[in-house]
C-alpha cells in the first residue's frame, strides 16, 4: 500500500459574501499517494489555483481540512506554514518563479540555506540538480540571462532539491511555447519515474494533459472526474 | 544570504539608491559641518574671552565682586599664592589691584577703571601689549607712566608723552589722592568697555597711591590642563583655596557665555532630529516603492518557506546596508568639507556676540567623539525608517503578494 502524501476532505473555500459570493471550492475531496502525477484540469475560473494555493496553504480554507504529511494546516499561523512549505513542498509558480538578485546556483541552494543544510551538501546537491535539469554550466548566470523554458527548469530544481514531499505547480507551462512545455514536462515525469517524487500540476493544454498518469478534472469548484492512465 | 540578498536587492535601482544615500550623506554632511562650526565657535569666543582679561579663573576677597570696596584686598596674599602655586596646572598669573578713579588732562576729565598690573606678568593674562597701537606697552611694576584704550584717548585728546592726572580714593582714610602720570601708549583691543573706560598702570605705584602697599584686589590665572569646555581639568577646590579669597572660573564670572556654549548640544539635538526625521521619512519611502515594486517576488520568497520574520529582516538589512554606504560617503564628504574650512577659516572677525567680539577667523573643530555619534544616528534612524515597510513586508499573506502582480 502506499503512502498518503495529500489527505483533502470536503474543501470549501468562499470568497466575498451575500450577492457576490463565489463558491470556488465546493465539498471537494482529493486524495495523494506517493508517487502521483497528477494534471488538475478544468475550464478557467474552475478553482485549479484555488485548490493548489489551499494544499500548500497559501489559501485558506473556508471548510472542511487539509492533511499534508499528516499536518493539519488548518491549525497552523503565518510563520508554521512558512516553515512546513520549507520541509514539505516544492512550489512552480506559471512564471516569475527566481529571485532576479541571485545567480542559477543562489535560487537553487535558497531553500537550503534556509533549511540549514550543511554547505559540502549544498554544493553536491545543487550540482547534481544543476546535470539532472541539463544546466551545467550556467550555474552563475541571473535569471534574466536565462529563456522562460530553462528558467522554469530551475524552479523545479529549487523546488526538488529541498527534497520536499510534493511538488505544486499551477500552470507551470503556460508561458512556454508548447515543445518546451513537453520537454519540461517529460522532465517532470522523468523525476516522478526515478525518484519518486509527487508531482501535482495544473493545465489547460491537452498535450500536457496527455503526460499525467492521474487526471483530475474541476468544474465549477467540484471534481467531476478523477481517472488514472497508463 | 538575507545580507547578499539585501545588497544586492539594494543596487536594482542604482540611480534611487545613489540619490538616497547622497541625501543621507548630505544630511549627515550637515550635521558635522554645523557641529564643527558650533564647538569651533565657542572655543573661538572661550578662547577670546578668557585671553583678553579675564583668565580661566580669578582669585577675589569674599564680597569684592558685589562691593567693589578698594578695601577689599586678598586676606593672606603670601598664603594665598603659595596655595595656588601648588597647583600642577597653573601657567601664569596676575596680581592686579583695581579701583574707579577720575582721569584728567588738558582736555577733559573722564572717569575710569583703573587696573594696577605688573607689565610682565600681565602679559600672560591679557592682550594689552599686542594691542598697542600707538607709543609703548608699559614697562616696569612702578613708575609714572600709563596705558589706556583709544576711545578715551581721543576723548581726552591724548597723544603718547602727553601728561595726566589720575586721582583715586584711598582706602586708608578715605581721602582723595591724586599722581601725575605720562601716557606711554595707546591699545585698541576691540571690546568697547576696555577701549573707552580702562586705564593700565605699574601695580606698585596704584598701591602706594591707594596706601595698599603689598596688598591686590584680584589674582587671575591660566592654567595648562584645559577641557573640552575650556575649564582647567584639576578642581580649584580644597587646598589650593585660602580663606576669606573666593575662586572663581570664567564660567562663573561670564556665565553667559558659558551657558551660550552649552547651549549648542541643545541646538545639536533640535536641529538632529528636524533632519533626520526628514531624511527618514524619505528613506521609507524609498523602501515602500521598492517593496511595492517587488510585490510579487516578495510573494515568491514567502512561499517558498521564507518566514515572515525573516522577510522583514531582508527590508531591514537593506536599510543597514544603504545607512552604511551612505555614511561612508557621509564621512568622505564631512571630512573633506570640514579639512576644507579648517584651512581656510570662516571669517566672521567684528562681529559681536553676548558680549564678546570675535577676533579671529573660525574655525571648525572636528570632536572625534561626536564624528562617532553621527554615523551612528545615521544608521539608527535608516534602521527605525525601515520598521514600517518591514512591519507591512512580515504582515503580508503570500497569496496577497503574489495576486497583486498579473501575470
Ligand atoms: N482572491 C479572490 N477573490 C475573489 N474571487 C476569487 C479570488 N481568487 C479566485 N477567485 C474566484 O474563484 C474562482 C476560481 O478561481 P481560480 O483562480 O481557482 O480558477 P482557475 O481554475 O485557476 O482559473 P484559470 O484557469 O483561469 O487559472 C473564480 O471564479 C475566481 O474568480
Ligand atoms: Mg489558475
Amino acid at each position: 500500500m502506499t503512502e498518503t502524501v495529500i489527505a483533502a476532505k470536503n474543501l470549501t473555500r468562499t470568497f466575498g459574501e451575500g450577492e457576490t459570493e463565489i463558491h470556488a471550492l465546493k465539498n471537494v475531496d482529493l486524495e495523494i499517494k506517493r508517487g502521483d502525477f497528477a494534471a488538475i484540469v478544468g475550464p478557467s475560473g474552475s478553482g485549479k489555483t484555488t485548490l493548489l494555493n489551499i494544499l500548500c496553504g497559501l489559501d485558506t480554507l473556508s471548510s472542511g481540512d487539509v492533511q499534508v504529511s499528516g499536518n493539519s494546516l488548518r491549525q497552523m499561523n503565518g510563520s508554521q506554514l512558512s516553515r512546513f512549505r520549507r520541509e514539505h513542498i516544492g512550489l512552480v509558480f506559471q512564471a516569475y518563479n527566481l529571485i532576479p538578485v541571485l545567480t542559477v546556483l543562489e535560487n537553487i541552494e535558497y531553500v537550503m540555506l534556509l533549511q540549514k543544510v550543511a554547505a559540502a551538501e549544498r554544493k553536491e546537491r545543487v550540482r547534481n540538480f544543476l546535470v539532472k535539469v541539463g544546466l551545467e554550466g550556467k550555474e552563475n548566470r541571473f535569471p534574466a540571462e536565462l529563456s522562460g523554458g530553462q528558467q522554469q527548469r530551475v524552479a523545479i530544481a529549487r523546488a526538488m532539491v529541498s527534497h520536499p514531499d510534493i511538488i505544486l505547480a499551477d500552470e507551470p507551462t503556460a508561458n512556454l511555447d508548447s515543445e518546451t512545455g513537453g520537454q519540461l514536462l517529460d522532465m517532470m515525469k522523468q523525476f516522478n519515474h526515478e525518484l519518486n517524487m509527487t508531482f501535482i500540476f495544473s493545465t489547460h493544454d491537452p498535450h500536457i494533459m496527455e503526460r499525467a498518469k492521474r487526471l483530475v478534472t474541476l468544474s465549477d469548484g467540484k471534481i467531476v472526474s478523477d481517472e488514472s492512465r497508463n | 544570504m538575507l545580507w547578499k540578498l539585501a545588497w544586492r536587492n539594494l543596487w536594482r535601482n542604482r540611480t534611487r539608491t545613489a540619490l538616497t544615500s547622497l541625501v543621507i550623506a548630505i544630511g549627515l554632511l550637515a550635521m558635522v559641518f554645523t557641529d564643527t562650526m558650533f564647538v569651533g565657535m565657542n572655543t573661538n569666543m572661550v578662547k577670546n574671552a578668557t585671553n583678553s582679561m579675564l583668565g580661566h579663573a580669578q582669585m577675589h576677597a569674599k564680597g569684592f565682586r558685589d562691593e567693589q570696596d578698594v578695601k577689599l584686598t586678598l586676606n593672606d596674599l603670601d598664603q594665598a599664592l603659595a596655595n595656588l602655586d601648588s597647583h600642577p596646572h597653573l601657567a601664569a598669573r596676575s596680581l592686579r589691584v583695581i579701583t574707579h578713579a577720575m582721569l584728567s588732562s588738558s582736555g577733559g576729565v573722564e572717569p575710569v577703571l583703573s587696573l594696577g598690573v605688573d607689565p610682565q606678568q600681565e602679559q600672560f593674562l591679557s592682550k594689552f601689549d599686542e594691542a598697542i597701537v600707538d607709543g609703548d606697552y608699559l614697562n616696569f611694576v612702578s613708575g609714572q607712566n600709563l596705558i589706556l584704550g583709544w576711545k578715551l584717548s581721543e576723548k581726552l585728546e591724548l597723544r603718547p608723552g602727553d601728561r595726566l592726572v589720575l586721582t583715586a580714593v584711598d582706602a586708608e582714610s578715605g581721602e582723595m589722592a591724586q599722581e601725575l602720570f605720562r601716557l606711554s601708549g595707546i591699545f585698541k583691543t576691540g571690546e568697547g568697555q576696555m577701549d573707552s573706560s580702562m586705564v593700565l598702570v605699574p601695580r606698585q605705584t596704584l598701591q602706594q597711591i591707594l596706601k595698599l602697599e603689598g596688598k591686590v584686589h584680584q589674582i587671575a590665572m591660566r592654567f595648562s590642563q584645559l577641557t573640552h569646555d575650556g575649564v582647567p581639568v584639576l578642581p580649584l577646590s580644597g587646598q589650593y583655596q585660602s580663606s576669606g579669597n573666593e575662586v572663581m572660573l570664567w564660567t562663573e564670572l561670564m556665565p553667559s557665555l558659558y551657558m551660550m556654549t552649552q547651549m549648542t548640544d541643545i541646538s545639536m539635538a533640535i536641529l538632529g532630529i528636524i533632519l533626520f526625521l526628514i531624511i527618514s521619512l524619505g528613506i521609507t519611502n524609498t523602501l515602500l516603492m521598492g517593496l511595492y515594486e517587488r510585490l510579487f517576488e516578495f510573494g515568491v520568497i514567502k512561499s517558498i518557506g521564507t518566514t515572515p520574520w525573516q522577510t522583514a529582516r531582508l527590508i531591514v538589512y537593506e536599510a543597514i546596508c544603504l545607512g552604511l554606504f551612505s555614511v561612508v560617503v557621509g564621512l568622505a564628504l564631512s571630512v573633506a568639507g570640514t579639512a576644507l574650512f579648517a584651512h581656510y577659516g570662516i571669517d566672521y572677525i567684528g562681529i559681536e556676540i553676548s558680549g564678546i567680539t570675535i577676533q579671529e577667523k573660525i574655525y571648525p573643530e572636528l570632536e572625534w567623539s561626536r564624528l562617532a555619534l553621527y554615523p551612528f544616528l545615521s544608521i539608527g534612524f535608516t534602521i527605525i525608517a525601515s520598521v514600517y515597510p518591514a512591519f507591512k513586508l512580515w504582515n503580508m499573506l503570500p497569496i496577497e503578494a503574489l495576486r497583486k502582480r498579473k501575470l
